[in-house]
């Protein structure tokens, strides 16, 4: 999108010499991609299955029922069950699971009752299970998975309104930007969490999942553009002041050319400085959200519902908050070191001391 | 707090911050010269001329006659022949530590946001009607009233009212507050429809004999026409000489006087945090037969703490005396029997199996809904839902499945019907009558039209969502997908009343009543607007009705025919009749998937909390409703210092299985 020009490669340079929030960078990634591809290492779903000769990858196939693997049932296959058939019988046929084999949805006792199971390395619940018995690893890993996606979703809309509306208001300044500027000030005034609870409570939902999680982001994001305005309006407002602004006007360039190729990339450097810090309280939100019980629809796996679950239950299972709240500790640190590391490397002041 | 809040705090601008401060002002004075004018300008209202009036225009309905015009030939009866309730080991005197959800909103007892969890302290289970429904022989036993007759025939009941019943202020209770009770119910002061309708269609007369004998009648007779009268309650006319069109701020809090043992002082009331009753000390019923064992302790104590995991460490401190043990969790868990408290004696375990109309947990489905109104569909649900899954594993076999939708009645539940019990290949069956077939990519079941078979599956109670998604997991297993959606309360109940739902669980709350009530729930009247035509055919053009308590929107015209026969019936055995014809066309129609029923309750007390040798009452529905227990404050002593000194008792883990 942006020509790396030897300004930012010297501020890239100056990142990675930020060796913590360097470090926190690539651990954010490896946890990314570990997240993405969950499917390959928690999942009820088997990797491969060896059956008469044939290869199975089930991981992201369609749902292979009981009867192709030779059972007496039409439904979804028990892989594990199948697994374990299968090293009974001593046939040819295998199946090989993965490291973590639970989904996050599926009830799954050693007990014959639902109860927080403390972790058990034998039976693959390295984190144990939560109070209706569901691995509480695989809750952890898809919840993270869908916190970040929503965080990142989440951002790039809120930046996309705050950028467009901000330059605009910023860049044709008049009555344009006086009227803005009051809606704005009235709107951002209306409380936030409780506009999320209310909104929320109030849709039906025949929606599937997916998109509810997609109307709570709409909702979120729409109580949440007006911070990013402010900063955008005032950055425009000095950079259209300036001679290639000029420029560009008497060259014939039109208005959108002018905010988006002139304006918009110098003053770039704001807008990165401030994304890890939305990412991070778009994640407390979420979080605070699910805690509260008006977040994700359940049995969304979430890491709020996972601490609510884990301080309801604090001196029977404790592992479940101690899981829940490492996860989040640690993800919120990374994300805080990789934005302390941004912000130091685009300040124009080199030599100050990095506290 | 903002998502960008921590970021952007410090250039909220001044602007803004002047403008706040100016609202603020703003509504700060309004608040202030609004308060002022209220108390400078209250008018006091007078509205004995308006009751006169109100009973002059009914004369139908409000007859004033004298005591000559009593028929002579009644069969008084008094229950006196019933056992006491309670234990004469009772002894008075002590608190009681209990806790409240939510702070109530109001002291009234009807009106809006009347109907809360602090009602039943001031209500509910607290305050005397004419008779009540002894708890252990289902007869009545008497109260306010000192004898009754029945006069089947002209549907009437005739009751001599205890001429020494006293309002807690003093007034004595007399027929004027009875009459003055249809008044106050009919009355659109109070806004409370459901009051207007109960008083103003389910009653057709009120004859005042004289101070203390009165006589009330209903438009049906019925086998039980006794508790429609029995279980009535004066309304002080007094107090309520204020009534008018401010009733619901007028009377926001203060406590109208009242027939129970327990009232609450205006100093007592800390807004937001804690409540206290009082008991009275001359308490007009104290010494009577049925009430004399009971409401022991001195001072009730009602704290507002919101979650049920720090009411709990609350109770393990000791600052409440008593907590419910239902969930399995705090049974077997949290308060398991090798405890230290339990262990040492210290609190109590104790199961009391009893027998009560059954809440209705189940799901209700909404029949008028496509594919839902389809027979084969409902019940292939009915076979899609592993109840009993929940039920072992969720509830640790605790609970039972329940099988109609009215268990609990004694003789007027079905003897023999069972549910559809839970079956992949019955329920694939019934899909596939359906044109249910062939299963898509993720397992769901797909018709020709390409249509999945997918329901939205709705609660109001948070506590279930798990419940929810085990039913989801289980049902996926025969092709059915259940969208799970948690709501709260408030926006579950709205949402089947106003019959938005798909699928729904959920519960009615049944008291104790003789047989099931039929009409409420599976009447075509309170499905639709003229559901059907006059020739008995399925009119194309009705509309449905929402707010009632039909969720299944079920309308059969046989159904409708029996229910009003039912309802018209006087007779037992062919209520029974009915009842069962009915409950077996409910079961074939399979608009309701009966879900679990707790055949007991279970508690944890502190050990100074007492309880009679029987523990409770056999219809009772909770530990506390009939007020049997006590605190005994020298135990109370021992026990604190015994837990100071590591001095253990015998640990007392019991099971009162006598009713099971």
């Amino acid at each position: 999108m942006f020509n790396l020009n030897p300004q930012t490669l010297k501020k890239i340079r100056r990142f990675r010499q930020i060796k913590r929030g360097y470090y926190s960078f690539i651990g954010i990634c490896i946890l990314l991609f570990a997240v993405m591809i969950g499917e390959l290492w928690i999942n009820s779903r088997a990797l491969i299955v060896s059956y008469e000769g044939q290869l199975y990858f089930p991981t992201y196939a369609d749902y292979h029922p009981g009867t192709d693997f030779g059972l007496d049932y039409n439904y979804e296959t028990n892989y594990r069950d199948l697994q374990a058939m299968f090293e009974q019988e001593g046939s040819d046929n295998w199946v090989l699971m993965p490291l973590v084999p639970y989904n996050a949805f599926e009830n799954h006792t050693s007990i014959g009752i639902y109860k927080p199971e403390a972790p058990d390395f034998k039976l693959r619940h390295f984190l144990g299970t939560d109070t209706t018995s569901r691995d509480i690893l695989a809750r952890l890993v898809y919840g993270t998975r869908i916190a970040l996606l929503f965080a990142i979703a989440f951002m790039l809309a809120v930046y996309l309104i705050g950028i467009s509306i901000g330059c605009a208001m910023g860049y044709f300044g008049g009555t344009f930007d006086l009227v803005f500027q009051r809606l704005i000030e009235i709107w951002s005034n209306i409380p936030f969490l409780y506009m999320v609870i209310i909104v929320f409570s109030v849709i039906p939902s025949i929606f599937s999942i997916p998109v509810r999680i997609g109307i709570l982001l709409t909702v979120m994001v729409l109580f949440s553009w007006t911070g990013m305005t402010y900063y955008m309006r005032t950055e425009t407002y000095k950079e259209k002041a300036r001679d290639y602004t000029a420029a560009a006007k008497v060259i014939g360039a039109s208005n959108t050319r002018i905010i988006f190729r002139h304006i918009l990339p110098n003053v770039i450097s704001t807008l990165v400085t401030f994304m890890p810090f939305t990412i991070v309280s778009a994640i407390s939100s979420i979080t605070a959200l699910d805690f509260l019980g008006f977040g994700l629809p359940a049995p969304t796996p979430s890491l709020g519902e996972l601490l609510k679950q884990g301080t309801a239950n604090l001196r029977t299972a404790e592992w479940i908050v101690t899981s829940a709240f490492i996860t989040l500790v640690l993800l919120l640190t990374l994300v805080t070191f990789i934005g302390e590391a941004v912000r130091e490397s685009f300040d124009p002041k080199q030599y100050t001391v990095y506290k | 707090m903002s998502v960008l809040t921590e970021v952007h705090m410090n250039i909220l601008n001044r602007s803004t911050l002047i403008l706040l401060a100016c609202l603020s002002l703003l509504l700060n004075a309004c608040g202030g010269s609004d308060s002022e004018e209220q108390v400078g300008t209250v008018e006091t209202i007078d509205n004995t001329q308006e009751v006169q009036d109100y009973y002059a225009s009914k004369p139908g309905f409000f007859k004033f006659k004298s005591l000559a015009d009593l028929p002579v030939d009644l069969t008084w009866q008094d229950g006196s022949h019933l056992p006491e309730i309670g234990s004469d080991r009772a002894v008075k005197g002590g608190t009681e530590y209990s806790r409240l959800q939510d702070f109530p909103r109001t002291l009234r007892i009807v009106g809006p946001d009347s109907n809360g969890s602090f009602r039943q302290f001031i209500l509910d289970y607290t305050t005397l009607q004419l008779g009540h429904r002894h708890p252990d022989e289902f007869e009545y036993y008497p109260a306010l009233a000192e004898s009754w007759a029945v006069d089947k025939e002209n549907k009437t009941v005739y009751v001599k009212l205890d001429p020494y019943a006293r309002w807690s202020d003093g007034e004595s209770i007399t027929a004027d507050d009875y009459v003055f009770m249809f008044f106050f119910f009919q009355s659109s002061y109070i806004v409370a429809p459901w009051y207007n309708n109960w008083y103003g269609t389910q009653y057709t007369n009120i004859t005042r004999y004289n101070d203390h004998t009165i006589s009330i009648s209903i438009p049906d007779a019925k086998p039980d026409m006794d508790a429609r009268v029995l279980e009535l309650r004066p309304m002080p006319q007094h107090f309520y000489s204020e009534l008018g069109d401010d009733f619901v701020e007028r009377y926001q809090w203060k406590f109208q006087p009242t027939t129970a043992a327990y009232v609450v002082k205006q100093e007592d009331i800390k807004k937001g945090q804690s409540i206290t009753l009082t008991r009275q000390k001359d308490w007009w019923a104290k010494d009577k037969k049925f009430w004399r064992y009971r409401y022991n302790m001195d001072r009730l104590h009602l704290s507002v703490i919101r979650d049920t995991p720090k009411v709990f460490e609350s109770f393990k401190r000791g600052d409440i005396d008593q907590f419910g043990l239902n969930l399995a969790e705090y049974w077997y868990d949290k308060l398991p029997n090798d405890d230290s408290d339990v262990a040492s004696g210290y609190i109590h375990k104790s199961v009391y199996y009893n027998q009560h109309p059954r809440p209705t947990y189940g799901l209700w489905i909404n029949s008028s809904k496509p594919l839902l109104d389809d027979n084969n569909i409902r019940i292939g649900i009915n076979h899609a839902t592993n109840w009993q899954l929940v039920i072992d594993k969720f509830f640790r076999g605790d609970y039972a499945r329940m099988q109609t939708s009215s268990d609990g009645y004694g003789e007027f539940s079905h003897p023999t019907l069972k549910s559809h019990e839970y079956s992949i290949d019955r329920a694939q069956e019934y899909f596939a009558k359906a044109g249910f077939t062939d299963r898509g990519p993720d397992g769901i079941l797909v018709n020709s039209e390409g249509q999945r078979l997918g329901f939205t599956l709705s609660t109001g109670y948070e506590s279930l969502k798990d419940v929810l998604t085990i039913l989801k997991e289980e049902a996926s297993k025969a092709g059915i997908e259940f969208r799970i959606e948690v709501l709260d309360g408030t926006a579950g109940w709205k949402k089947v009343q106003e019959k938005q739902h798909d699928i729904h669980l959920a519960a009615f709350n049944v008291s104790l009543e003789m047989y099931p009530r039929f009409w409420e729930t599976y009447h075509s009247d309170n499905a639709y607007d003229d559901a059907f035509l006059d020739d008995g055919s399925v009119n194309a053009d009705r509309q449905l009705k929402t707010q009632t308590n039909n969720l299944e929107t079920l309308a059969i015209a046989e159904m409708d025919k029996m229910i009003e026969a039912y309802r018209a019936s006087d007779d037992k055995q062919e209520m029974k009749d009915l009842a069962f014809k009915m409950t077996e066309m409910h079961h074939e129609f399979g608009s309701f998937v009966p879900g679990f029923y707790q055949p007991f309750y279970r508690i944890g007390h502190w050990r100074w909390i007492r309880y009679p040798e029987n523990f409770n009452l056999k219809h009772s529905r909770t530990a506390g409703e009939y007020y049997v227990h006590w605190i005994d404050p020298q135990i109370k002593e021992e026990t604190l210092s015994a837990m100071k000194d590591d001095i253990t008792f015998a640990p007392e883990i019991n099971i009162y299985d006598q009713h099971k």
